[in-house]
């Protein structure tokens, strides 16, 4: 249990009399990372929701042992009338953690851009810098490279997964990219549609070095995970 | 250059429509009008009008910001005090400004307390409004934001929502300064003591027509002048307003 930093049961949440999430059972370890595969409408966003506390209203058990959570969100959600620092110092005050970050995602020099003069992958940098700077013990990414070509999308995912390697949070990942979630996960969690369950949890398996695309193990991983979501959903 | 051609266009149509009808106590010339500019140029109350004119006119500006925004703030930000509100505010904007003319008189006589006060009542629901449609609109996601990181309530109000609201308060003093100079000089004219449309009413009565065309060129070209400082200085102002995602 002192291991655990979530851990989730027979969770059930209804809008209205629409039922989303249909009785989760989950438990994530300190610097595990999972994540989720499901289609649109199962309830990813709104289980992150209910981790973030910004969603109250559900039933069953979520059990938090964390005190600081780092939300990437699918948009960037930059506050467009004030600077990249402006927007980082909005949530957090220490600067010189801000720079590290800013420099670790390859953003320095750009504290006084708006975010308006910033590029898409740029702006997910920033969203991530954000989330990191409260230095996570959980950090939550809700789709946030759809929007995002692949050298920008993977580059910014191995620059996570260093900070992950140094820093040990646990990462939630919510994706329909099958190649994105075998490179931010140690754990497969594959959902099925609304009302949702969690259909099937599956170890990934892949050392550090592993975790490229172009490498073959990766490559039998993600084929592997394909037809294990096309044989669910038939 | 076009704009010097329109205006050229302008006043030949005007010469000709002045020829045909040739009645100059509905249309004078633009010679008549023009001479009569220059007259009021050459004197000294006509300065003393604008000035008075221009002074009320910022007053009122300056004190339908100040109570607009933060009463339209307040209903943004809180339905219950926008559907107390709301109602007041609805029946304020709806009363005829002679109704409110009536009102003024009998409490303040002639003097400019009774074009300020008009043209606030008449004003003051549209900055209201036009803050709570701002506030109301601020966006979700970003307060969303704020929570996941516990920022403090009055951070995420000093940052986010009054950021929101600036291009809002801007495009309330746009609305405003194009109308306000139009209901001074007509609650001047109806209970004023000086300014422009004191002078119109009184070459109303001496039935100087020309003299009332060139009034009015004054106060066109104020309301235009003033519009147009506006325009240039928010557009600089609000570049970095410009939502993009």
């Amino acid at each position: 249990m002192a291991n655990t930093i979530l851990k989730v049961e027979n969770l059930k949440k209804d809008f209205d009399n629409l039922s989303v999430i249909d009785g989760w059972n989950l438990e994530i370890e300190r610097d595990e990372r999972i994540a989720m595969i499901g289609p649109s409408g199962c309830g990813k966003t709104t289980f992150l929701k209910i981790i973030a506390n910004l969603d109250k209203n559900f039933h069953g058990k979520v059990e938090k042992n964390f005190e600081r959570i780092g939300f990437v969100f699918q948009e960037p959600r930059l506050i467009p009338w004030i600077s990249v620092m402006e927007n980082l110092t909005f949530v957090f005050p220490d600067k010189d953690k801000i720079i590290f970050f800013l420099r670790a995602m390859h953003l320095e020099g750009f504290e006084d851009y708006l975010p308006s003069q910033l590029s898409g992958g740029m702006k997910q940098r920033v969203n991530l810098v954000r989330a990191l700077i409260a230095d996570p013990q959980l950090l939550i990414l809700d789709e946030p490279f759809s929007s995002l070509d692949m050298p920008v999308k993977f580059g910014i995912i191995e620059d996570i997964n260093k900070l992950r390697d140094q820093r040990k949070f646990a990462i939630i990942t919510v994706t329909h990219d099958v190649k994105e979630a075998i490179l931010l996960s140690d754990r497969i969690l594959i959902l099925s549609k609304r009302p949702s369950k969690i259909i099937e949890d599956i170890k990934t398996n892949l050392q550090k070095t592993e975790r490229d695309i172009s490498n073959t193990k990766f490559i039998q991983a993600e084929s592997a995970l394909i037809k294990r979501i096309f044989s669910l959903s038939n | 250059m076009k704009i010097l051609f329109g205006i050229l266009i302008f006043l030949i149509l005007w010469q000709i429509f002045s020829v045909i009808l040739n009645v100059p106590l509905i249309l004078p010339s633009p010679y008549l009008t023009f001479e009569s500019l220059y007259h009021l140029a050459l004197q000294r109350e006509t300065y003393q009008a604008i000035f008075s004119t221009v002074w009320k006119s910022l007053l009122v500006l300056l004190i339908v910001i100040a109570i607009g925004t933060p009463v339209g703030f307040l209903m943004g930000i809180n339905e219950s005090v926008y559907q107390i509100f709301r109602p007041a505010i609805t029946v304020v904007q709806a009363v005829p400004v002679i109704s409110w003319l009536a009102l003024v008189i009998f409490v303040w006589g002639i003097g400019w307390k009774g074009p300020v006060v008009i043209s606030f009542l008449s004003l003051l629901p549209i900055s209201i409004f036009t803050t709570a449609t701002g506030v109301r609109s601020t966006d979700r996601n970003l307060i969303e934001m704020a929570k996941v990181y516990k920022v403090s309530q009055i951070r995420i109000i000093r940052t986010i929502y009054l950021g929101s609201l600036v291009p809002f308060i801007f495009s309330t003093v746009e609305v405003i300064i194009g109308d306000v100079w139009k209901v001074i000089i007509v609650s001047e004219y109806l209970c004023g003591s000086d300014g422009i449309g004191v002078l119109i009413s009184w070459a109303r009565q001496y039935v100087d027509v020309p003299r009332i065309y060139a009034l009015t060129i004054i106060a066109v070209a104020l309301g235009i002048t003033s519009e147009r400082f506006v325009k240039f200085f928010f557009r600089k102002a609000l570049k970095k307003w410009q939502i993009q995602s």
